[in-house]
């Protein structure tokens, strides 16, 4: 799959591309306005993340460029710039999604997997893995055909496991995804412990292998 | 407090009271002295009269020592006695009681003294004339004087509103309009011109103070701004690395617990880094749509968002919520008020504590259990120390307070009972 970054810091955009290695994503690059325009012209892309402050430019204008082309590139927008009507308006323009910095980057890698999920396979689709099965439009999960009940919290979860699959994620990280902004005010992230330890139960109970595992004082991996 | 107009007021009635106390021995010291001036020189006329009468009449001299006899018995105030030697005359001022009155009454008397001689006989003539007496004159100028000192009050008092009003409506002009000012509207006073010298220079004072605290102020808050934004990016790359080195597959323990504390302090600086971000917009009059929001459906959201969070600290949170407790203003931020007082009563909880929300109509209030009060005046300042305990970012209540000032709300805090209480006052 075939990923833009259009990012001006090469810091940043090299640690995206570092953790995706290995995902069957190729990663390119682009750091000012005039190359991301360049680039999108030239190629399409499964994923485009989309810095909104480029040397020479606003990235909301690259966006309007891909509309205009009728492009259909997945875009996620990752800005500094936390700004409600900035979010507003990068959706409204076609956006997919918004990511402020900073960031998580298992949070990024399983927004990038929604949206790449969401193009290649229209609105319905079967997520498979083995004895597990995910449907995303009926929100259902089954073992071995059986149907799993998980919360709707628990299918959050199960989703950005997959999305992140081997890599090792931190329980900052999940407690972000789970409470969205509020997660860095909060002093303990000891409830992700409990919606994963039922997540894991109740998926080890339907004869599901434990893909999941528990990194000690660290976080979580989903192992394949 | 006491208006300054009232100053000078008490100081000129102290003053004209002063005088008008001296003025009184002074009147009657003057009164007194024509008086007695005025009364000896009637006594002379008299006693001339009487010398020269009793002349003309002395010549049948078979009379006279009858006439004498009978002018004292007709003349109480006059005595004329047959004496050896003539002398020179006196003056003098008695108290004495009245001759044939029928009380005991009192009176003044000026009297004189005078020696003439008829045919050759020296003769002592006294007369006395009834005086006002002194008390009676100070009683009458002290009552005179203290009707004149109520009218010069009465007076001042008057001048005085009527100065208030008219003279000094320049001032009040300013002061009202200082009073409606605030940095943070970013707004210029314009003072009504006034042709008094000192008003004017005081607007023009005031005028270019304001102008320079309005761009200082918003230096810094762009400063703020910036500083926020600029910092956004390399949190978020020490953020990636930190994921990056977490994927290491020969991470030691101890190496995963320093990613991981590093990770918590880089939580609390982007959040710091929100929150300040935040601050720079609410005091930039930015989120100023407005609208109708059901508070009840709001609080209960933010509540149900935080129950795994307080479940995992064992927090039981207990809702008296009255439905459809409305109120206008900002949804975003109204959010993030509720949500940041909830927050606090759940991070800064004790160990077996517990969280009581209650919303009537009128107002909200969030308690949770604690052990010591809290610093009243540190409690909402930017990066204030209420307490020692839980680390926090020291802008949580800041905000809280920045958000309801801007909806005209008033949050208060109370300890009682070992319990904190957060009442935040709902104004229509």
């Amino acid at each position: 799959m075939k990923l833009l970054i259009i990012e001006d810091e090469p810091a940043l955009s090299k640690s995206i591309a570092t953790y995706l290695a290995g995902e069957s994503y190729l990663c390119e690059f682009a750091d000012t306005f005039a190359k991301a325009l360049e680039k999108i012209a030239l190629y399409s892309y499964d994923c485009i993340l989309l810095d909104l402050m480029l040397p020479g430019g606003s990235g909301l204008k690259i966006l309007e460029e891909l509309k205009r082309q009728n492009k259909t590139d997945g875009v996620i927008i990752i800005s500094a710039k936390n700004a409600l009507e900035d979010k507003i308006l990068g959706l409204q323009i076609g956006a997919d999604d918004y990511l402020a910095k900073p960031f998580h980057l298992s949070e990024l890698t399983a927004r990038i997997h929604a949206v790449i999920r969401r193009k290649q396979f229209g609105h319905s689709n079967l997520i498979k893995q083995n004895e597990l099965e995910i449907d995303l439009l009926a929100k259902s999960v089954q073992v071995k055909e059986i149907p799993v009940l998980l919360t709707k919290k628990e299918l959050d979860l199960l989703l950005y496991f997959i999305g992140n699959k081997n890599r090792v994620i931190s329980k900052a990280a999940l407690a972000e995804h789970l409470s969205g902004d509020l997660a860095d005010m909060l002093d303990s992230h000891d409830f992700v412990y409990a919606h994963i330890k039922n997540l894991k139960k109740k998926l080890h109970e339907a004869g599901c292998d434990s893909y999941l595992k528990t990194i000690y004082g660290v976080g979580y991996k989903w192992e394949l | 407090m006491k208006q300054l107009l009232n100053k000078p007021l008490r100081a000129f009635a102290g003053y004209a009271f002063l005088i008008l106390l001296c003025s009184i021995p002074a009147y009657y010291y003057f009164m007194d002295y024509i008086w007695i001036s005025e009364l000896n020189e009637h006594n002379r006329i008299i006693a001339e009269k009487t010398r020269y009468n009793l002349n003309a009449i002395a010549n049948q001299d078979s009379t006279l020592a009858q006439m004498i006899g009978l002018w004292n018995k007709l003349q109480p105030n006059t005595d004329l006695q047959p004496t050896q030697t003539i002398q020179p005359d006196s003056i003098y001022n008695l108290y004495k009681q009245k001759p044939h009155a029928p009380n005991q009454d009192i009176d003044r008397f000026q009297g004189l003294v005078t020696y003439f001689s008829v045919q050759g006989q020296p003769f002592r003539f006294r007369v006395e004339t009834n005086v006002e007496e002194s008390y009676e004159t100070i009683l009458t100028i002290t009552g005179v004087t203290l009707v004149f000192f109520v009218f010069l009050v009465l007076g001042f008092i008057l001048i005085n509103k009527r100065i208030s009003s008219r003279l000094w409506q320049p001032f009040y002009a300013t002061l009202q309009k200082l009073r409606a000012f605030s940095l943070d509207k970013q707004q210029n006073i314009v003072f009504e011109p006034t042709n008094i010298a000192e008003f004017e220079e005081l607007n023009q004072a005031l005028s270019s103070l304001i102008e320079s605290n309005l761009g200082v102020y918003k230096q810094q808050k762009e400063f703020t701004e910036n500083a926020s934004h600029e910092l956004q990016t390399p949190i978020a790359i020490v953020q990636s690395k930190l994921d990056l080195l977490l994927q290491n597959q020969n991470l030691t323990q101890e190496q995963s617990s320093y990613i991981d504390d590093a990770n918590q302090a880089l939580a609390r600086v982007s959040r710091i880094n929100k929150n300040l971000l935040l601050l720079a917009k609410l005091e930039n009059a930015q989120y100023a749509r407005q609208e109708s929001i059901n508070l009840s459906e709001l609080l209960s959201d933010t509540v149900l968002l935080f129950t795994d969070y307080a479940e995992g600290k064992n927090i039981p949170i207990n809702t008296i919520l009255e439905p459809g407790v409305s109120a206008t203003g900002n949804k975003v931020l109204v959010e993030i008020l509720l949500t940041n007082l909830v927050l606090n009563a759940i991070k800064h909880n004790t160990g077996h504590g517990s969280i009581q929300i209650k919303l009537s109509p009128d107002r909200l209030v969030i308690a949770n259990s604690g052990t010591t009060a809290l610093l009243f005046e540190q409690l909402f300042r930017r990066f204030g120390r209420a307490s020692t305990q839980t680390p926090s970012t020291g802008l949580g209540l800041a905000i809280v307070k920045e958000i309801a000032t801007r909806h005209n709300w008033t949050i208060s805090y109370e300890f009682q009972d070992n319990w904190h209480y957060f009442s935040l006052i709902l104004t229509p």
